[in-house]
């Protein structure tokens, strides 16, 4: 049994191994559809994944890295995770990678709250932004036997009473919703600094916080069980999914705060044009593959892209968006 | 329910999943063994391996790597004192010197056999109870898991020997480690003196390496060539005595692993320790324990493994990982296109319970795998010391390097090895230091989230019941014992030899 069972693994390891280097044989060979790019990447790409291996980052990792095997057949991507610092660890072996072509980071919303805490050195200039695929909101959520219908329920509430609000960290994208919201409304909610989303909904449904701000991937199955109701959804639009559309914004609602977590693809910096065009060409190709579709739907997020220079466009609005939010 | 476990039967029992619930035990256990690769890190390699298997396929073989390292842990753990995981750190604290006295063969059958039990009572008791203790562990907020951690900082006087304020001393040490890097609470980077890498904090799992191996190592070196152990074939057995002896051990501990478990965070390790300490203080052997209970061993490996259970409680009835494996787990199941969350087992009950039956069969094998190999792993003291040391040196610095792909963890595992050895030369506890640095980052965060709830005011700790009620236990935790010697000798003495 155990030399069957090992023979087995064996066999597929084997097999995997054969394919990638029929892939990389063929990458070599080949190449002439993409004739007009003057550069390609000469061997296996790496996807760094600065948080750990089954989060967020990891999923949309590993979705961009089988997404441009998609798009790029001859493209081989290996992800690698370097966790630690809430992305700091991963971002500063990036920063350290400059000019290689060949590694490409999966990146999110630390990209521009490291910086703002001013515990790293390096900013998003330091990099080069390729795409950012797609934006991930979050839903204003309350145990199931709260009294709050709407956001502006909450809201009201918070002017007489004390209403506590579960964070997942000072510079994370809930606190800024949260920041932003008392701005508008000026209104305080009381915060309690956790340190997941999974620490969040454990206090929701233990009734030891009265809100906190969700990205719906996270607490979609406490939503559709009814334990945990989404009041508001904090996006520009309502979402397409089913089990989100008839979430209303919170602009719908009266107050005008919409602020996502992007997620991305970023270059080292100090790489060539060609590689960078190479590279947005790619992504370009990427939003279009299936897996990217089924990436978006079940992951929750909505679709809303921006290539090379508009994202560097969305990364500066945003930059000052969040410093706003953490100064005031 | 008996339906259900038919249905998880059934679909465990295909020979496919039968495979691959083998092949996860087996590198479960490979990886349990050696230094630095945990469980945590063992699923999420191996989990981009799983995603052409069926889901259900592919999470039998993950949680078995799961509950597979339990077991693997405490090899090293017993025969060389080198723990795998932070669950199996007090396992070292009898079952090393149980293998120093040539016993290395029945700490590590008591430990698959307590391990196997632990199992077998927690899998009943996740089965027929999950919805109403995961109720129960809801109502654990920050003021609860304040009292929770006051509790395990309490079992401290377990581990100190004779010198209680020395092991209050290395508890303190380990509170202060674990205080660098950056503060969840307001994002300030603490003790880091500009560096990066201690941003996340000195690294646990390179800390116990660079403690226990490399300090044993060196230890060793210093002492002179250690003789290699030979031990007769029948003392490598276990005797009946030694199963009497753990019956109890084995049972509470399974009892306790289960509860804290069930609690999100520290569940294992706290379990472990807290194991531990309740049997050093209910034992007739009381003395023995340091030096070689096999109760010292027997209760901490069946509480890890029943807590590793009971993190399944809160995971799968409401899609709350119960700690940091079993949130990898959640993020596989996102992977694979299924939502976990309160409905899985209503929607997916075909793997729900197959996953829950897998356990049953996962559990067997590996208790059919250690028995009569525990033995077999004892007889691996014969090799004489200076060809073991150079191996331990080596996969220490290998383990620790493959954890992060950084050197700095090498450099860690190196700083912390020549700590451990000053430790064991100036004779330092090293268990509460340990408890220290596992507790460390759980009691601040609890600390000041009580504070944030309690707007600024600590003592709802005393105000609401489930708080309460722990705090007296970890009070009569501390203080019980003293009272009660102090009762029987004032009357057992006339009240003039009182003073002092």
């Amino acid at each position: 049994m155990i030399n069957r069972a090992g023979t087995r693994v064996a066999l597929a390891l084997a097999c995997a191994g054969a394919l990638t280097l029929a892939g990389c044989g063929g990458g070599s060979g080949g190449g002439g559809g993409d004739a007009a790019a003057g550069w390609q990447p000469d061997g296996d790409v790496t996807m760094v994944v600065p948080f750990a291996a089954g989060g967020g980052s990891d999923r949309a990792g590993r979705a961009l890295a089988s997404a441009i095997e998609a798009a790029a057949p001859d493209v081989s991507v290996t992800v690698e995770n370097r966790e630690g610092g809430s992305g700091a660890v991963g971002y500063s072996y990036f920063l350290a990678r400059n000019g290689d072509a060949e590694t490409l980071l999966a990146t999110e919303t630390a990209l521009l709250a490291l910086p703002a805490s001013g515990n790293v050195e390096f900013t998003f200039e330091d990099f080069t932004p390729i795409m950012k695929i797609a934006e991930d909101f979050t839903l204003l959520v309350v145990p199931a036997a709260a009294p709050y219908q709407t956001c502006s329920d909450v809201v009201e509430a918070a002017r007489g009473q004390r209403v506590v609000a579960g964070i997942s960290g000072q510079t994370g994208l809930d606190n800024i919703v949260f920041s932003l919201t008392e701005n508008h409304t000026g209104v305080q909610f009381d915060r309690v600094a956790f340190e997941s989303g999974s620490e969040l909904i454990a206090a929701l449904l233990g009734g030891q916080i009265d809100i906190a701000s969700l990205n719906p991937g996270e607490v979609v199955g406490q939503l559709e069980s009814g334990d945990l109701r989404a009041v508001c959804a904090f996006s520009e639009k309502r979402y397409e999914q089913a089990a989100l559309q008839n979430i209303p914004t919170a602009t719908e609602q009266g107050i005008p705060v919409s602020f996502a977590q992007f997620r991305g693809v970023l270059a080292p910096g100090g790489i060539s044009e060609e590689q960078q065009a190479f590279w947005i060409a790619t992504m370009q190709k990427v939003i279009e593959t299936p897996e990217y579709r089924s990436y978006v739907d079940e992951g929750y997020l909505q679709p809303i892209t921006a290539a090379g220079p508009e994202f560097v466009d969305y990364l500066n609005s945003n930059r000052t968006l969040l410093e706003e939010a953490l100064t005031s | 329910m008996l339906d259900n476990l038919l249905l998880g039967f059934e679909t465990a029992l295909t020979l496919e999943n039968v495979m691959w619930c083998f092949v996860g035990v087996l590198m479960g256990t490979v990886i349990g063994v050696l230094p630095g690769l945990g469980s945590t890190t063992g699923v999420a390699i191996l989990l981009p391996l799983t995603l052409s298997l069926e889901p259900v396929t592919a999470l039998i073989m993950l949680a078995g790597i799961y509950y597979g390292c339990q077991y693997g842990g405490t090899i090293t753990s017993v025969l060389i004192s080198t723990p795998g995981e932070a669950s199996t750190v007090v396992t070292t604290l009898d079952g090393y010197q149980m293998a120093r006295r040539g016993r290395a063969g029945a700490a590590l059958a008591i430990s698959a056999i307590g391990s196997f039990v632990a199992a077998i009572v927690s899998l009943a008791l996740l089965m027929a109870l999950a919805p109403p203790f995961a109720d129960f562990a809801l109502r654990f907020g920050p003021p609860e898991m304040l009292a929770v951690m006051v509790l395990g900082l309490a079992t401290i006087v377990s581990f100190s020997g004779e010198d209680r304020v020395l092991g209050a001393t290395m508890a303190v040490l380990g509170l202060v480690i674990a205080m660098v890097g950056v503060d969840t609470g307001s994002g300030v980077a603490r003790y880091t003196f500009g560096s990066v890498d201690l941003l996340s904090g000195i690294p646990f799992v390179e800390v116990m390496i660079g403690l226990f191996a490399v300090g044993e190592v060196l230890h060793q070196i210093r002492e002179g060539a250690a003789a290699p152990i030979r031990a007769r074939f029948r003392e490598l057995l276990i005797s009946r005595d030694d199963l009497r002896r753990s019956v109890g051990p084995i049972l509470r501990g399974s009892g306790l692993g289960f509860l804290f478990g069930c609690l999100p965070g520290a569940g294992s390790t706290l379990a472990s320790f807290m194991a531990y300490g309740v049997e050093k203080r209910v034992s007739k052997h009381a003395e023995e324990f340091g030096s070689g209970a096999i109760e010292g061993v027997a209760a901490p490996e069946s509480a890890n493994n029943a807590a590793a259970n009971a993190n399944f409680v809160p995971t799968l009835t409401l899609g709350v990982p119960g700690g940091a494996t079993t949130a990898v787990l959640l993020g596989a199941f996102t992977i694979y296109g299924i939502q976990p969350g309160p409905l899985l087992f209503d929607q997916q009950p075909e793997l729900v319970w197959g996953l829950l039956a897998s356990f049953f069969i996962g559990n067997l094998i590996l208790l059919v795998l250690n028995l009569p190999l525990a033995p077999v792993f004892a007889q691996l003291l014969r090799v004489p010391y200076g060809y073991l040391y150079p191996l331990i040196l080596f996969t220490s610095v290998l383990g620790a390097y493959a954890i992060s792909n950084n050197m700095f963890s090498v450099w860690v595992v190196l700083v912390f090895g020549l700590i451990g050895y000053a430790m064991k030369r100036l004779g330092l506890p090293t268990a509460p230091l340990v408890l220290g640095l596992v507790l460390g980052p759980l009691f601040e965060k609890a600390l000041v989230q009580t504070s944030s709830i309690g707007d600024g005011n600590l003592l709802i700790v005393f105000t609401r019941p489930l708080s309460l009620v722990v705090l007296v236990i970890a009070a009569l935790l501390l203080f019980g014992p003293a009272l009660v010697t102090r009762v029987r000798s004032a009357r057992s003495r006339p009240p003039s030899t009182l003073v002092g």
